[in-house]
């Protein structure tokens, strides 16, 4: 627990919060245990004092058997000796639940407080960081990965304590029953270790390979299903059939094979040979006089309690190796630092809108041998200037406005903003004042106005709002719904269409006045019957700012201050629309058809 | 935990159908490997009856035990075959069930196999109203996962059978021995199931709070991460997680409820059946005092208690477990017995089409309620390009559909070629259609295999060629490694625009009779565009097509334009002609086609000045 997470790379932390060790995967484990001392040292005392109990239940069977076979028998005994099985096992039953209960809820904070530990971890990444990766993959490990943390401890880790508990204690009691009874049992013992390593390496590849090709079958018959259109029209159900049948034998076959391993499992047959054995011996014994009747019945009873762990170990330890696996991924995510430094020196001022690209070059994870995603940019945007980018998907578009902010850093060249290079800016500064319109536009499963106002935090200005959503031509169809600015939109509330969601960004972005705007424009459909409300919105946030523009409406290119052409990540052309249809033929092919 | 588990995720289906259908129907795929299955359940008899003779020859050698205490000499003669015999007993036993679970995972996979077959066969026999009715993943999940379960129906039931076996030859063997300590004995089983089931009720409940709150804290995480560039743009980190944090603390308070539940229910089933052996333990070592039953059978009795609880257990939850395999393979089933709804009345081979399609008198609806033409005639001529317009459920794209051989119609006639429609065989007819659907799809493979797709025996030089006639070939060059770039999953990697473009081509190397061409709506980069409108042109010469159509230029460049209302043409003509009459069509157009004409983009040069602002 000794080392913090670094306070200053951080751009959210809260007051309360616990610090664990993520050195690693066990020790963060270990360190999210020790949160709660009294569960852990309840489940382990208890979970050993259950299978010591356990292992009694034989022992005072065996003297209800020496009672009994005693020449002069007494049933007084006998009745002691069965009341105190009973006390016993209710007295087991009783730590057994202490011992369940006790893991169970240690599972379950676990998982609680490494999903908090998680989400604040993810709060306090940069965008950078957030940019970079995929929300499914975050999401992955959010969810099941925390997830198998609760398995991973019960039954997991607590079958594994009762399981080794469970060849111990027996183990135990017969060397106190006669030393060398242990003969049997150590042999099993040794034998299952080596079986079950063989039976783990032997099923592992099959079984992952199975899931796999499984996947594969599923993704293939996916891909026909929604594809079946073109798959009936162009007449191939044979080769879809010969694919999926494919696939489908294939996991017969590898289904057919997991069962023979799965039938091999060697250690329930040990045990029978161990068992045997054990009785052999034990009659041996007894002919010689040296164990009793009741003695030996102990023993085998004994022996018996060892058939538990060797049917269970297979399916503890892949439940704890998943567990494992899953807190390394989650550390990982939690470790990963942010490269980027906020730079809380830099320059801070109000900025006018200059941006200056001076012969950008960009290569994608700063690899010098990929090829460029940009290459040799330069243009300048004046105060208020409307660029628009024109180019295919591809040609790097939108990672160019991705420089602007800093989301990513340049290779090689720069770009200044009111003279000044991205790089010396304070970065808070610097985004603050710089906004973005994102192809798909994000709203939070919460009404349209605190959507609209969400930069204001809870201090909502229903005036203001009214008045940005007039602009944004949000009004209007906002005023439709029965609920006003009030409904609830988003995942869980109502679905807007994506020129509605368009335009109450436009809303956010009006309210939050930024002096640098990047607008993606490039999902609009083409047949939108609200063209026109649409534009009349984007003409609006363009106002007195400087704008980079993505945008595949021909009306918002011809009506750009300046027009930048890209083809394969380079300009080619840059200048007014007049000046592009005079001598850019890549331009002009597209206004060509409108003649 | 298994047996508690499962069966909670059953939904409520549609379930009508009769168990003894469904099982005989089941049984009928399990015809073919009678001699295997008879195999393994001679297995699972033996099995069962090695497992019992285990503790049975221990109990005897017990006896000789304590009869031969006195003459140390003969014990060795007299237990040795017993102690052999257990042996042989272990061994066997696990040899009985190595082959039983050989055999069944053999059999059950084969049978799986062939179900999926059964499947897969059905799904592609059907039309396309069966897709547009359920969706591909629900599909899919009846073909790969339904049957998956379909096989525990027989796992299931072969664990049944053993341990009803065990179960069965144990409480024979008691009863035989002592009937009345055996009634003692199984005075716990009736508690067991008890218990076993009640907790199966607790655990329903509280599980599917757990589920429902689970769901409710990963929507959040995954809002908060969707939505993190907005919270961080404007600074409300503290806000968000101020949300999450009451929402993580609920899941957690509902998950230990569910958790405490599970892991009460074998420390009190274990009490459960330590109390039975200290019943046991007493009144039968009373009976052994008394001598009325020997020593080694005590040990039998006190054994079997642990050797038929847990069997009892898992009898006891078979019946729900059952019930959704059997639910599973009457999804299946469903799905194969789904009656196609196209009706052949010939099977001609199709020869080499015109192109020529009318529509008489034609009625079509998609269900009864919802009629979707009626008495709608049309001719289209060979060669021509027609464009149909006209508002969503207009019927616009029935009419593709139905000349597809997508669907049936249910009055007047289609004919092709003056031919009736239905007489033709479907894949030589079908072979002579491109369909280019709004959303072009492309499967995982190379941009060559996809444009190939069609016509798989096509050379690299026909493919080549089609790719570099579809919009002057420059698209090839924007892909990073031309016609061998691949394409994967739904094809990632490649642009809508350009799918578009490989969907133009793929038709174009079929060389259809008749073109059927949904158009995209969504918007690509404008010099993509330029190639799409440059590629349909080429694609639309030489054969009939039906376009729906959304891009001004398509319609401009029409032989016809049909507007449609509500099923009926109510307007035809060339955009020229239509515009003048001022009627719907120039409506439609002011809504959905003017923002894509040269005046309007230039006139926003000219408005875009004197904009109000609100």
């Amino acid at each position: 627990m000794q080392i913090a997470p670094s306070q200053s790379k951080r751009e959210f932390s809260v007051a309360d919060e616990h610090v664990y060790d993520r050195s690693s995967p066990v020790r963060w484990i270990v360190s999210h245990l020790l949160r709660y001392p009294y569960l852990l040292a309840s489940f382990l005392l208890a979970a050993t004092l259950t299978n010591v109990l356990f292992s009694t239940v034989p022992r005072l069977t065996g003297l209800a058997f020496d009672e009994v076979l005693q020449p002069e028998p007494n049933t007084g005994r006998l009745l002691t000796i069965a009341l105190s099985i009973l006390g016993l096992v209710i007295v087991r039953g009783l730590l057994d639940m202490t011992n369940s209960w006790s893991v169970e809820t240690l599972g379950q904070r676990m998982e609680r407080d490494a999903r908090e530990e998680l989400y604040i971890s993810l709060l306090g990444k940069s965008q950078t960081f957030h940019n970079r990766q995929r929300v499914g993959d975050i999401m992955a490990r959010a969810t099941n990965d925390v997830r198998q943390l609760n398995p991973m401890m019960n039954p997991g880790v607590s079958l594994i304590i009762e399981s080794s508990m469970g060849i111990i204690a027996p183990l135990v009691f017969i060397a106190f029953l006669r030393p060398e009874l242990l003969m049997a049992p150590i042999f099993f013992v040794i034998a299952h270790i080596f079986a079950l390593r063989r039976y783990v390496r032997q099923l592992n590849p099959v079984a992952g390979e199975q899931r796999w090709r499984f996947g594969e079958m599923n993704a293939g018959l996916t891909e026909t299903i929604t594809g079946i259109e073109v798959v009936k029209s162009a007449v191939q159900e044979e080769q879809e059939r010969h694919k999926f049948m494919g696939n489908a034998r294939q996991v017969r076959d590898l289904y057919v094979k997991q069962g023979e391993i799965e039938a091999r499992y060697l250690p329930l047959l040990l045990l029978g040979v161990a068992i045997t054995g054990a009785f052999a011996h034990g009659v041996w014994l007894v002919s010689r006089g040296a164990l009793s009747i009741g003695e030996l019945v102990a023993y085998m009873g004994l022996m018996g309690i060892l058939r538990f762990p060797a049917f269970i170990s297979i399916f503890t330890f892949s439940l704890v190796q998943m567990g494992l696996a899953g807190a390394r991924r989650i550390l990982q995510l939690m470790k990963e630092e942010t490269e980027l430094d906020e730079n809380k020196a830099g320059h801070t001022a109000t900025l006018r809108g200059d941006i200056v690209f001076d012969h950008v070059t960009f290569r994608l994870d700063n690899d010098p041998n990929a090829l460029p995603v940009l290459k040799d940019i330069s243009f300048r945007a004046t105060p208020g200037e409307t660029i628009a980018i024109v180019g295919q998907t591809g040609s790097g578009k939108t990672t160019l406005t991705k420089l602007v902010n800093r989301t990513y850093d340049v290779d090689e060249g720069r770009i200044l903003i009111d003279g000044i290079d991205v790089r010396d800016w304070n970065l808070d500064s610097l985004r603050s004042q710089i906004s973005t319109i994102e192809q798909d536009i994000f709203l939070f499963s919460r009404p349209i106005d605190e959507n609209i106002a969400f930069s204001l935090g809870q201090q909502t200005d229903q005036a203001a709002i009214e008045s940005a959503a007039k602009a944004a031509q949000a009004h209007e169809f906002i005023q439709s719904f029965s609920k006003g600015y009030k409904t609830i939109v988003g995942e869980r509330g109502v679905t807007l269409s994506g020129g509605q969601r368009q335009r109450i960004a436009i809303a956010r972005a009006l309210l939050t006045d930024p002096r640098i705007l990047i607008l993606d424009d490039s999902t609009s459909a083409i047949d939108s019957a609200t063209e026109d409300q649409i534009q009349r919105a984007i003409k609006r946030v363009l106002e007195g700012r400087t704008t980079l523009l993505i945008t595949h409406r021909l009306s918002q290119i011809r009506w750009a201050d300046r027009i930048l052409v890209l083809d394969q990540n380079e300009i080619v052309d840059q200048g007014t629309h007049e000046e592009l249809m005079q001598r850019c033929d890549l331009y002009r092919r597209i206004f060509a058809k409108y003649d | 935990m298994g047996f508690i588990m499962d069966g909670l995720d059953a939904e409520a289906y549609d379930r009508e159908y009769k168990d003894r259908q469904l099982l005989a129907r089941i049984i009928r795929y399990f015809k073919p490997h009678l001699s295997i299955m008879s195999t393994i359940a001679a297995m699972i008899v033996l099995n069962s009856v090695m497992d019992a003779a285990f503790p049975f020859l221990i109990a005897r050698s017990l006896d000789q035990l304590e009869g031969a205490a006195d003459l140390n000499v003969t014990i060795w003669q007299r237990t040795a075959w017993l102690i052999a015999a257990i042996l042989l007993s272990g061994v066997l036993s696990w040899s009985f069930n190595f082959f039983r679970q050989k055999y069944t995972a053999r059999t059950v996979g084969d049978v799986v196999l062939k179900l999926r077959q059964d499947a897969f066969d059905a799904v592609l026999a059907r039309d396309m109203s069966f897709y547009d009715e359920y969706s591909s993943g629900k599909i899919v999940s009846r073909v790969t996962s339904d049957t998956q379960d379909f096989s525990n129906v027989v796992t299931l039931t072969l664990n049944l059978m053993s341990q009803v076996l065990i179960v069965t030859i144990v409480v024979g063997l008691l009863v035989f021995i002592n009937p009345r300590l055996a009634l003692i004995t199984l005075a716990i089983a009736p508690i067991v199931v008890f218990v076993a089931l009640a907790f199966r009720r607790i655990a329903r409940y509280t599980t599917t709070q757990a589920r429902r709150v689970l769901a409710e804290v990963n929507a959040n995480v995954q809002e908060s991460i969707t939505g993190i560039s907005i919270a961080k743009n404007f600074r409300q980190e503290q806000r968000i997680y101020n949300e999450f944090k009451p929402v993580n603390r609920q899941t957690y308070r509902l998950s230990l409820r569910q958790g405490l539940t599970f892991s009460s229910i074998f420390p009190i089933l274990g009490t459960i059946a330590g109390i039975g052996t200290a019943l046991v333990v007493y009144s039968g070592g009373i009976r052994v005092i008394t001598g009325t039953m020997s020593a080694g059978n005590l040990y039998l009795f006190i054994e079997s208690i642990n050797l038929f609880w847990f069997p009892l257990i898992s009898i006891a939850s078979f019946w729900s477990q059952f019930q959704l395999g059997l639910a599973a393979s009457e999804r299946v089933f469903a799905l194969i017995d789904a009656e196609p709804r196209l009706v052949q009345i010939e099977d001609q081979l199709a020869p080499r089409l015109q192109g020529r399609i009318e529509f008489r008198k034609l009625d079509f609806r998609y269900t009864v309620n919802e009629k979707v033409l009626e008495d709608f005639n049309l001719t289209i001529q060979a060669g021509e390009t027609l464009a149909l317009v006209g508002h969503t459920g207009a019927g616009k794209s029935s009419l593709g559909k139905l000349v597809a051989r997508s669907y049936e119609f249910q009055g007047g006639q289609l004919l092709i070629d003056d031919q009736d429609i239905r007489s033709f065989n479907l894949d030589s007819y079908r072979g002579q259609l491109g369909i280019v659907p709004q959303t072009p799809f492309l499967f995982t493979g190379t941009v060559a295999d996809n444009i190939r797709y069609g016509k798989p025996e096509a050379t690299d030089e026909e493919v080549v060629s089609v790719a570099s006639r579809v919009g002057g070939g420059d698209w090839l060059k924007a892909l990073p490694q031309g016609l061998a770039t691949s394409v994967g999953e739904e094809g990632k990697g490649i642009s809508m625009g350009q799918r578009q473009l490989v969907a133009l081509a793929r038709v174009l190397l079929q060389n259809p009779a008749v073109l059927i061409l949904d158009e995209a709506t969504a918007s690509v980069d404008p010099l993509t565009e330029t190639q799409i409108q440059e590629g349909l042109e080429i694609v639309l010469q030489d054969r009939t097509a039906i376009v729906i159509a959304h891009r001004l230029s398509t319609i401009k460049s029409a032989d016809r334009i049909i507007v449609l209302r509500e099923g009926q043409i109510i307007e035809e003509g060339n955009h020229a002609a239509l515009m003048a009459r001022g009627g719907h069509y120039a409506e439609l157009y002011d809504t959905y086609f003017r923002h894509q004409s040269l005046e309007y983009i230039e006139s926003w040069r000219k408005d875009s000045q004197n904009i109000p602002a609100d």
